[in-house]
C-alpha cells in the first residue's frame, strides 16, 4: 500500500482527501437539510421522519461512524494544511495586498472550519447527546428555538456553514481536477447556491420556529 | 505626457542570509512617468552609489518581460499593481506624485532572501529537473510533422509554457503555494503528445519534488492567476490535479 | 600564424558527412572520463551541456543567472528558420545556404553556412519532440511564416515567445541531464578567465556571484556559449547582464577575435526616450510582414501621424525596394530609417523614429487577425510607450540587437587555443557580415546540439593529456589577476559609477561605431575611448565588498572590459576598408546609398590576436574563398 499512503500523503492527495470528504459532508447537509425542512410541514410529518431515521438501526450507526471518521479525515488533515501553509511563509508580508482571487470565504477556510467544529460538538449536545425525556425531537427544537439567543446562535453558525461551503464546494471541484474552464461558471454558481441555501435553508428555519410555535 | 513625480520608498534591506533585515525609508526624486520600475531602482542606486551607500541588490536582466528574472512586491502586490505585467514592465506613470512604495523581496520558506530583494529561487530547477522534460536525446526525434497536434491543444500548451519562471505566483500565494508553476509544465507537457508517455511519471515526480521543497499546499485563493505576468490560469492546477490523481491511483507509476 | 579553418574537401553538400565520418570518435566506455565546461546555458550552451551528457562527457554547466532557464536567447521573439519546405514554396537546404550567405553580404564561410542549413531541420525535429509548442495548422501539422528578409515560408515559430521555447527545451534538456547525474550545474557564477596549460584550454576560473569566492575549475575542454557583446553600446536589445567578458578574456589568453565590428542594428525597436533608459525594447520583426513603414514627406512635419493624409506619406521601403519592400534585410532596413531621420523626417519627440503602420493590415485582415498575429507584440508596446499601436502608428527606430563578430573558430568551432571551443553568438559565426531574421536561433541549436556532439570527440580522442589540478600555476596565476583587478575596482573609490562611464561608452560607440561609420569618426572614438578608459581606472566608484553579492562590482569587471573591447572593434572597423552589411562606411558606397564591398581586398575574415597590454593586436586574414555562390551586389530592389 506504499503507493497509496505516498499518493495520499502528498499535497495534491492531502487536497483530494479535503475534497472527498467536504463533498460527503456536502452530502450530508444536503439530506440533513431535506429533513429539517419537514418541521415547516409541523410536528407529525418531522417526528415521522425522525423515527424512520432511527428504526435504520444498524445503518445509521455506519452512517454515524462514517461521518465521524471523515470528520477526523477532513479536520486533522485540514489543521495539518494550515500548519504546512503558515510555516511556508516563515516572514510575513509588510503590505499584503489581494491580487484580486482572495475571497472571503477562502482566506478564512480554517477558521470557518474550526468554528464548525465548536458548533457541531455544541449542536450534538444540544439535540442528540442530551435528555429528551417525554419529548419528542420536534417539541425539543421548537423549545431550544423559543430563546432568541438560540436562534442568533444557529443563524450566526450558518452564515459561518455557508461561507466555508461557498468556498469548499468549488475548491473541491478543483482538488479532483474536474473544474474545467468551460465548466468552471456553472460550478461557481453551484457554489454560491450551495452556500445560499446552507444559510437560508438552514437559517431560518430557527426563526421559523421562534415565530410559529 | 512626460512628467516626473517624486516618491518614497519604503524598502526591504538585509545584507545576507543570516542578516535579519529591515526597512529602510529613502525618497526617489525626479521620476520620470516614462521610466520602468527599474530604472527607478537604477535612478534610486545611482545616488546611493554617488552617497557612498551600497546600492539596493535586485534581480533584473531581459527588462522585457520574459527572462523571470525581477520581482518584487510593491505594495503588497507581486510585480506591482498592474495587471500580466512583470516588474520590469511595469512603467511610472501608473503612479502618483507622493506616493509611498513599500518593497519587499518574495517571502517563502522555499525562497530564502539572498540579499535585500534577491532571493532564491532554485527550489524551480529542482522542480523541473525532477521531470519537467520530454526525455528524448539528441537526434533520436522523429520527423516533426509525424505526430500532428490539434491547435487548440498546441495553443492550450503554449498558454501554459509561457511561464516565465518568476515566482510571482508563490509570492501572492496566502500560502505560499508553487501549485501553478508546477501546473504550468505539468499541463504543457500533459497537453501534447510528445509529453503523454512519460505524464504520468513526471505527475508524480514533480509534486513530490515540490512537496519536499517546503512550498505551501494550494488552497484555490486564485491570487496567483491574478498575479502572474503571463496571465497562466488555475485550469492548469485543475489539470496537474488530474494527471497527478491518474497517476497515483491508477497508473502503473509508484 | 596561418589560420587553418580545417574546412573539409570534396563537395559542398558532402562535407559535414564527410567530416563526420573522418573525425576520430571517443569510446563511449571513456567519454565520462572526460570533464567538459560549458559557460553560458542559452540555446547553445544548454542543448551542448544536454547533448554532450546523454553522449556520455561528464558536463559542468556554468551561468550568471540565478537559474539556467534565464539566458537572453529567451528573448528572441520571431522565430527559426529551417529548409523543410512544408509549405511547397520553392525552399531547400540550398537555397536556405544561399539565402544566409547573401544575406551577410558574403562574408561567411560556405561550408559553415551550408552545414548550418542541412541540420536546420533536425533541429526542428528535436524541438518538437521535447514539446515546444510551435503554432499549428488546422490539421495539425507545423506552421510557417515568412521572415525579415525571406521571399519564402520557412521560419517556425511559438507566438512571439520562440526564443522562450525552444531555451526551455534546451534546458529541460540539459536539467534531465542534471538529474542524471551528468550535468553538474554552477548558476550564479560568472566566468572572470580562461586557464590555458601547456598550450590547451584546460579550465576557467569563475567568480561565485553570491559569496564572491573565486573557484578553479578544470577540465578537458572548454566550450564558450556566451553571447554577443552588443552591450558595448550601453543601449541594445541585450539583457543587462549580456557582456564580453569571457570571449574578451579568452581572447587575451590567446583566442583571436574575429570581426567584431560586425554588428547588427535592429530596425523594429522602440525608440530611446530619455536618459535614464537602461535598455531599449526589440519588436519583433515579423510586425513587418503586416506593418508600412512610413515618414512625412515634408522634413519637420508636426502633424499626429493620423493627421497626415496618404498623399504627403512617404512610404520609403516600398518605394525604394520594390519586390522585397518592408521586407528588405535589417541592415538595409535600418539605415534607411536613418537616412530618413537624418533629413528630418523623422517622427515623435526626438525626431529619431519613423512609424509603422497597421491601419492597412487592420482594414484588409480585421483587429481580430491582427491581434491574433501580433496581439502580445502590441500589448508590450503600449505597456511601455503607453500608445495603443491599433489606434495609432507604432514609433520605431533601429538599436543594437546583435553582433556577428565573436572568436575565430574553425570548422570544428574550435578557437585558435587547442581546447577551447565557442558555440552561438559568442563565436564569429556563419552569419557573415549580417544576419537574417531567425536565424540566430537556428545556428545556437546548431552549434550546441549536432556540431559540437560530432567534433568534439574529434579533438578529445586526437589529443594527449597532461594530467592538470586546479592546484597548478596555471589556475593560481589566472585568480591572482581576477582577485588583483577585483581589489582595483574596489579601491579606488572615484566620483562616477560605472553606469556613468558604460553610458558615455555606449553613445560614443554609437555616434562613430554604429550603423554607419566614418574613417574620422572612427579615429576620434578610438582616442575618447582611450580617454574615457584612463578616466574610468582613475575615477570610477564601486561601492561594496568583493566577499558577498556586489552586482556593482559585477558590472564594474564587463565594463572594463567593454572599455578595452571597443577600441578592438574600432580597430576592426578601420581595417575593414568596405562597407558590407552590418559594417557600413560612408566612404564606400553605391549612388544608391547602399553598401558597396571590395571584394577583391577584403574578401576575409579579420582575425585579431592578442599581443600585451596597451600594444596595438595584429591583424590575421582567412580568407574566404567562394565555390559555389557567386558574389553579387545585393539587391533587395
Amino acid at each position: 500500500m506504499n503507493w497509496l499512503t505516498a499518493a495520499l500523503g502528498s499535497s495534491v492527495g492531502k487536497k483530494l482527501m479535503m475534497a472527498l470528504t467536504g463533498l460527503a459532508f456536502i452530502g450530508f447537509l444536503a439530506a440533513h437539510l431535506a429533513g429539517n425542512l419537514l418541521m415547516i410541514a409541523g410536528r407529525e410529518a418531522f417526528n415521522g421522519y425522525a423515527e424512520r431515521l432511527q428504526s435504520l438501526g444498524p445503518i445509521l450507526q455506519l452512517f454515524r461512524a462514517g461521518l465521524i471518521g471523515f470528520a477526523l479525515v477532513h479536520i486533522l488533515t485540514g489543521l495539518y494544511l494550515f500548519l504546512q501553509n503558515r510555516k511556508a511563509r516563515p516572514v510575513r508580508y509588510e503590505k499584503d495586498t489581494s491580487a484580486g482571487g482572495r475571497t472571503i470565504s477562502s482566506r478564512t477556510m480554517p477558521y470557518t472550519g474550526l468554528l464548525i467544529l465548536a458548533f457541531v460538538v455544541f449542536h450534538l449536545f444540544h439535540f442528540t447527546w442530551t435528555d429528551k425525556g417525554a419529548r419528542t425531537i420536534f417539541d425539543l427544537v421548537a423549545a431550544a428555538f423559543n430563546q432568541p439567543w438560540a436562534v442568533l446562535l444557529y443563524a450566526a453558525a450558518m452564515i459561518v456553514v455557508a461561507l466555508h461551503v461557498r468556498h469548499g464546494f468549488w475548491s473541491a471541484f478543483q482538488s479532483v481536477g474536474a473544474s474545467h474552464p468551460k465548466t468552471m461558471p456553472a460550478v461557481m454558481a453551484l457554489s454560491w447556491t450551495a452556500g445560499g441555501l446552507v444559510a437560508f435553508g438552514f437559517g431560518l428555519l430557527p426563526f421559523f420556529m421562534l415565530i410559529r410555535y | 505626457m512626460n512628467k516626473t513625480i517624486n516618491l518614497t520608498l519604503k524598502i526591504w534591506r538585509q545584507k545576507d542570509r543570516s542578516d535579519k533585515g529591515r526597512f529602510e525609508t529613502t525618497p526617489a526624486r525626479d521620476i520620470s512617468t516614462d521610466m520602468s520600475f527599474l530604472e527607478m531602482l537604477d535612478v534610486v542606486n545611482e545616488r546611493l552609489t554617488l552617497e557612498g551607500r551600497e546600492p539596493i541588490a535586485f534581480e533584473h536582466d531581459c527588462r522585457e518581460g520574459i527572462c523571470g528574472s525581477c520581482g518584487t512586491m510593491v505594495n503588497g502586490r507581486a510585480h506591482g499593481p498592474l495587471k500580466g505585467t512583470s516588474l520590469c514592465q511595469l512603467h511610472m506613470r501608473h503612479f502618483k506624485d507622493g506616493d509611498t512604495l513599500t518593497i519587499e523581496p518574495w517571502r517563502a520558506r522555499a525562497f530564502p532572501v539572498i540579499k535585500d530583494l534577491v532571493v532564491d529561487r532554485s527550489a524551480y530547477d529542482r522542480i523541473i529537473q525532477a521531470g519537467g522534460y520530454v526525455s528524448v536525446n539528441t537526434g533520436s526525434a522523429p520527423e516533426a510533422n509525424t505526430l500532428p497536434v490539434p491547435p487548440e491543444l498546441a495553443e492550450k500548451a503554449m498558454d501554459a509554457a509561457a511561464c516565465i519562471g518568476c515566482g510571482a505566483c508563490v509570492a501572492a500565494c496566502p500560502n505560499a503555494s508553487a501549485m501553478l508553476f508546477v501546473s504550468a509544465k505539468i499541463s504543457q507537457l500533459a497537453l501534447l503528445p510528445q509529453g503523454r508517455p512519460e505524464a504520468d511519471r513526471r505527475a508524480l515526480a514533480m509534486v513530490r519534488a515540490m512537496d519536499a521543497c517546503g512550498f505551501g499546499n494550494c488552497s484555490n485563493h486564485r491570487e496567483c492567476e491574478n498575479a502572474c505576468p503571463k496571465e497562466i490560469s488555475i485550469a492548469n492546477i485543475a489539470r496537474l490535479n488530474r494527471e497527478f490523481l491518474h497517476a497515483g491511483f491508477i497508473s502503473h507509476e509508484t | 600564424m596561418r589560420l587553418d579553418a580545417k574546412i573539409p574537401a570534396g563537395p559542398l553538400a558532402q562535407k559535414w558527412d564527410r567530416h563526420r565520418f573522418e573525425t576520430k570518435l571517443v569510446n563511449p566506455a571513456n567519454r565520462r572520463k572526460y570533464s567538459i565546461l560549458v559557460v553560458g546555458t542559452g540555446l547553445a550552451g544548454a542543448s551542448a551541456s544536454a547533448s554532450l551528457a546523454e553522449l556520455g562527457y561528464d558536463v559542468k554547466t556554468f551561468c550568471i543567472h540565478d537559474s539556467p532557464r534565464r539566458a537572453h536567447s529567451i528573448a528572441a521573439q520571431g522565430g527559426i528558420n529551417a529548409a523543410k519546405n512544408y509549405p511547397n514554396d520553392g525552399d531547400s537546404i540550398w537555397r536556405l545556404f544561399y539565402d544566409t550567405v547573401k544575406g551577410g553580404d558574403f562574408r561567411a564561410r560556405e561550408a559553415n553556412v551550408y552545414r548550418l542549413a542541412q541540420v536546420s531541420n533536425a533541429i526542428i525535429d528535436q524541438c518538437t519532440a521535447q514539446g515546444v509548442p510551435f503554432a499549428r495548422e488546422y490539421g495539425g501539422l507545423l506552421a510557417n511564416r515568412s521572415f525579415g528578409g525571406a521571399q519564402l515560408s520557412r521560419t517556425f515559430y511559438a507566438r512571439g515567445q520562440t526564443g522562450q521555447q525552444l531555451l526551455l527545451g534546451a534546458y529541460s534538456a540539459m536539467m534531465r541531464q542534471a538529474a542524471a547525474g551528468r550535468v553538474h550545474l554552477f548558476p550564479r557564477r560568472e566566468m572572470l578567465d580562461l586557464v590555458v596549460v601547456n598550450g590547451q584550454a584546460r579550465g576557467i576560473v569563475a567568480r561565485n556571484l553570491l559569496t564572491g569566492e573565486i573557484e578553479r575549475h578544470a577540465g578537458h575542454a572548454v566550450l564558450l556559449c556566451t553571447g554577443g557583446y552588443g552591450n558595448v553600446y550601453f543601449l541594445s536589445t541585450n539583457a543587462k547582464a549580456c557582456n564580453v567578458t569571457a570571449t574578451y578574456r579568452a581572447y587575451k589568453r590567446g583566442a583571436f577575435f574575429a570581426n567584431p565590428c560586425f554588428t547588427q542594428i535592429h530596425p523594429t525597436c522602440i525608440p530611446v526616450h530619455g536618459t535614464y533608459q537602461s535598455k531599449l525594447t526589440l519588436m519583433s520583426e515579423s510586425l513587418r510582414n503586416d506593418g508600412r513603414v512610413w515618414v512625412p514627406k515634408t522634413p519637420g512635419d508636426k502633424r499626429a501621424p493620423t493627421e497626415i493624409p496618404e498623399a504627403e506619406r512617404d512610404y520609403f521601403l516600398e518605394r525604394k525596394y520594390p519586390s522585397f519592400g518592408n521586407l528588405v534585410p535589417r541592415d538595409v532596413a535600418s539605415r534607411n530609417a536613418k537616412e530618413q531621420c537624418d533629413q528630418g523626417k523623422g517622427v515623435g519627440d526626438t525626431g529619431l523614429a519613423v512609424y509603422l503602420d497597421f491601419a492597412d493590415a487592420i482594414q484588409r485582415d480585421g483587429k481580430a487577425t491582427i491581434a491574433k498575429k501580433y496581439g502580445n507584440l502590441f500589448q508590450m508596446y503600449e505597456k511601455i510607450t503607453g500608445d495603443d499601436p491599433y489606434r495609432t502608428p507604432m514609433m520605431i527606430y533601429p538599436a543594437v540587437h546583435y553582433t556577428m563578430g565573436g572568436l575565430w573558430v574553425d570548422y570544428n568551432l574550435m578557437s585558435t587555443v587547442p581546447g577551447l571551443f565557442v558555440l552561438g553568438e559568442a563565436n564569429f559565426s556563419d552569419h557573415g557580415a549580417n544576419r537574417l531574421g531567425a536565424s540566430a536561433l537556428m545556428q545556437g541549436l546548431a552549434d550546441g546540439y549536432f556540431v559540437i556532439p560530432a567534433t568534439i570527440g574529434g579533438y578529445l580522442a586526437g589529443t594527449r593529456f597532461e594530467a592538470v589540478t586546479t592546484g597548478d600555476a596555471g589556475f593560481a596565476d589566472a585568480e591572482r589577476q581576477v582577485a588583483e583587478q577585483t581589489r582595483r575596482l574596489l579601491s579606488i573609490g572615484g566620483k562616477r559609477t560605472v553606469d556613468d562611464f558604460h553610458r558615455q561608452l555606449g553613445l560614443t560607440m554609437w555616434d562613430h561605431c554604429g550603423m554607419s561609420r566614418t574613417n574620422a569618426g572612427l579615429e576620434r572614438a578610438r582616442a575618447v575611448i582611450r580617454e574615457l578608459r584612463a578616466e574610468f581606472w582613475r575615477d570610477v566608484r564601486v561601492p561594496g565588498s568583493a566577499a558577498d553579492l556586489n552586482q556593482s562590482l559585477e558590472k564594474a569587471g564587463r565594463v572594463a572590459d567593454f572599455m578595452e573591447f571597443a577600441e578592438l572593434m574600432v580597430l576592426d572597423a578601420l581595417a575593414r576598408q568596405e562597407s558590407c552589411g552590418g559594417h557600413f562606411n560612408e566612404a564606400f558606397q553605391t549612388e544608391e546609398n547602399e553598401a558597396r564591398r571590395d571584394d577583391q581586398n577584403f574578401c576575409h575574415v579579420a582575425a585579431w590576436e592578442f599581443t600585451g597590454e596597451g600594444r596595438d593586436p595584429n591583424l590575421h586574414k582567412e580568407p574566404l574563398s567562394f565555390e559555389n555562390v557567386q558574389l553579387t551586389q545585393r539587391s533587395y530592389k
